[in-house]
């Protein structure tokens, strides 16, 4: 990984993912040309069904696209062994799911040492992670609870908190904040927020508008395809965006936020449609 | 990695313990397997051990011939008929012995000869006490002791007889017999010594000789047309440090004597300590099917339930893949879960064994069961093999599970 620090984190070209086969065969992803350099905090919005959890997974490495290249930090990783792939999820790689995928089994405070096991850490120094961990999203009474004891926004901030636990360096979250009111959800943002600014990259997907204020960047998909990308049509806007944003968040008081992330909504997010 | 093994052993505990009666009902099969292991080691170990004390008490200078090429010992295929039937023909012969007398080393010759028939002393009858015809050496050879009378020896009559004390309590009701008479196939003997118990039905002679009639060898000759049939010369070396060089002798002077055919056999320390029953090697050889058996059906039950287990938990393999488990690590998961099966299988089979083995014992054998580190190690030792050879295929099957396609499953 260490071949070209320049180079992006993640770098997609006419990525396509089919599903079905014959009559039944339709295209998820259709030829999506993606670059996201290092410490990015990118919203990824769009209409259900356009293909934003597919496209997480490809990036997760837990799926293969059918066509086209996937570079992480300048290798494709197509080229590379399944150990390998394994390596990187678990030492580089952060996961929200979409639909949680806590281990029944295993109660919270282990859910959420998991990914450290396979990073080969001793027990004790495990669950004291984990355990700060949960206490950052104020589940510390919660540690010994079964996943099935749990509320649906509970659960949530679990896998959240499992995703981040092994620092990783990229997040890629599917509607981290899906099941939260929006205090919550904040306490979640300034959570990424704060990883996002030691430099690490976020991907994250969210219908609500009004976190992608949190966001350096904002990617809407529709039908399989990036519809617009506040990046590739206005360069600048990202740096001003985020140090606008860093800016004031430390200043403004909550009820001003609100507000605040609307703005977005408003921003120029030219639409690629609306060139034509 | 060992970090993860600890982590992998808690897991497989944990999920092991969470369906308990699955199982144990999956540990059965190699229970029972390595149960009959210990079962026949412990037991024919603890034989062996009877006769080797036997031996090294009479100071470890005992050689034995017998009729027959191989050492009947390890012939499986004898199992299955009831007698051995090179005995009934046997090859040696009373030249034999006075061959082996010249050996040099050799102190005392003894042959066993046994003679078939009924013993009967009025009412009582008896039609399976060992009549056995020998020289007087079997005293010193065998270490038998005379508790009331004499032993046979070269100036007693023929229709004497020395017998063992069980035998005088079945024949006359007391072990106070002697000048009684008695018939021997019809004909008349004179008890003139009786044996002290020696409770030793397990002996290199094959002769319990607590219920045995010792008649001298010209009086046996005589049931049998004047012939010999000798089947075991005891041989009794000076001391212990010449009885290879007795063995070797014995072994030369008999190949000189039979033309170098090999139809004998000579025995000494480990060869002659094996248990020699029949009925022994039968139940052996069936604990030992059922040992095979067992442990191949449990083996399966094994594979059967880790396959159910992996499908059960796709799911979960899923999110250990997305969370950073390599392939390996989810083997091994899965591998330490069989073989945790298999392996608690084999200590409640060993603990199993082991009581049955004294129950058996204190029933109807006459001495304990050995207990040996080989044999703890045969019984851990097969049930770690099943739990790895069997839990092998599920765990690879699991660990190839793409996550994507795993993640998807749902119950
Ligand atoms: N395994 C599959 N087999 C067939 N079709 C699939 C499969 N997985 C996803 N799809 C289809 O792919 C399309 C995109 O799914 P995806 O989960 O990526 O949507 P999404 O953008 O994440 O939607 P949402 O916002 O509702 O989560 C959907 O139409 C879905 O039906
Ligand atoms: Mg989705």
């Amino acid at each position: 990984m260490k071949t070209n620090p320049d180079a992006p984190v993640i770098a997609l070209r006419g990525l396509k993912k089919r599903y079905g086969i014959g009559d039944a065969e339709h295209t998820v992803l259709d030829g999506v040309d993606l670059v996201i350099e290092k410490g990015e905090f990118i919203a990824i919005m769009g209409p259900s069904g356009c293909g934003k959890t597919t496209l997480l997974n490809i990036l997760g490495l837990l799926d293969r696209a059918d066509d086209g290249d996937y570079f992480l930090a300048d290798r494709s990783v197509e080229s590379l062994s399944a150990r390998r792939h394994a390596n990187i999820r678990s030492e580089q790689i952060g996961f929200v799911f979409q639909n949680f995928n806590l281990v029944p089994r295993l109660n919270v405070i282990e859910n959420v040492a998991l990914p450290l096991t396979y990073k080969g850490i001793r027990k004790t120094k495990r669950l004291q992670l984990a355990s700060k961990m949960l206490q950052t999203f104020h589940l510390s009474e919660r540690e010994y609870y079964m996943p099935w004891q749990l509320s649906g926004g509970q659960t949530q901030r679990v896998a959240i908190a499992r995703a981040l636990v092994n620092s990783p360096s990229i997040v890629l979250a599917d509607e981290p904040t899906g099941n939260l009111d929006s205090k919550a959800s904040h306490v979640i943002m300034e959570e990424l927020s704060d990883i996002h600014k030691r430099g690490n990259t976020i991907i994250m997907v969210t219908h609500n508008p009004s976190l992608t204020t949190y966001a350096s960047r904002v990617i809407t998909m529709l039908d399989g395809k990036i519809d617009s990308d506040t990046k590739t049509l206005q360069p600048t806007v990202k740096v001003d965006t985020t140090k606008k944003r860093l800016d004031t968040h430390a200043a403004e008081a909550p009820k001003e936020k609100t507000l605040r992330s609307r703005r977005p909504a408003k921003r120029k997010t030219i639409k690629k449609g609306a060139s034509k | 990695m060992r970090l993860l093994v600890l982590n992998h052993i808690q897991n497989a505990y944990d999920s092991l313990r969470s369906t308990r009666m699955r199982t144990n009902l999956t540990m059965l099969g190699v229970t029972i397997g390595v149960a009959s292991i210990t079962l026949i080691l412990s037991l024919s170990g603890g034989a062996t051990k009877v006769i080797t004390d036997q031996v090294d008490e009479l100071g470890g200078n005992i050689a034995v011939v017998r009729p027959g090429d191989v050492p009947q010992t390890t012939r499986l295929d004898n199992i299955a008929s009831p007698m051995n039937h090179s005995y009934a023909t046997s090859s040696l012969t009373e030249r034999d012995m006075k061959a082996i007398r010249l050996v040099p080393g050799v102190e005392a010759v003894a042959p066993v000869m046994l003679v078939g028939g009924n013993v009967a002393a009025g009412n009582n009858s008896s039609s399976n006490t060992p009549i056995v015809a020998t020289t007087p050496d079997l005293i010193s050879i065998s270490n038998l002791t005379v508790k009331d009378g004499q032993f046979i020896d070269s100036v007693t009559n023929r229709d004497t007889a020395v017998i063992g004390a069980q035998l005088s309590v079945d024949l006359f009701g007391t072990d106070q017999s002697i000048g009684q008479n008695f018939k021997i196939r019809g004909q008349d003997f004179t008890v003139i010594g009786v044996l002290k118990r020696a409770n030793k039905p397990i002996n290199y002679n094959n002769i319990d000789f607590d219920h045995a009639a010792i008649v001298s060898l010209e009086s046996g000759k005589s049931f049998n047309q004047g012939v010999a049939q000798i089947q075991q010369i005891d041989i009794k070396a000076t001391d212990q440090n010449s009885l290879p060089s007795v063995v070797e002798g014995t072994k030369k002077a008999l190949g000189a004597a039979h033309k170098n055919e090999h139809d004998f056999s000579v025995l000494s320390g480990d060869d002659l300590s094996r248990p020699t029953s029949q009925l022994f090697f039968a139940v052996a050889a069936a604990m030992t099917a059922v040992a095979a058996i067992s442990l191949i059906v449990g083996g399966i039950g094994i594979m059967n339930i880790m396959l159910v287990t992996v499908a059960e938990r796709t799911r979960e393999i899923g999110i250990r893949k997305a969370l950073g488990a390599s392939n390996g690590h989810i083997t091994a998961q899965f591998l330490i879960e069989s073989l945790a099966i298999g392996i608690g299988g084999g200590l409640f089979g060993y603990i199993a064994g082991y009581l049955l083995a004294f129950i058996v014992s204190r029933s109807v054998l006459t001495f304990d069961p050995l207990f040996s580190w080989q044999i703890a190690g045969l019984a851990i030792g097969t049930s770690v093999v099943v739990g790895i050879l069997f839990g092998l295929y599920p765990a690879i099957r699991a660990s190839r599970k793409d996550p994507i396609e795993a993640l998807r499953q749902y119950h």
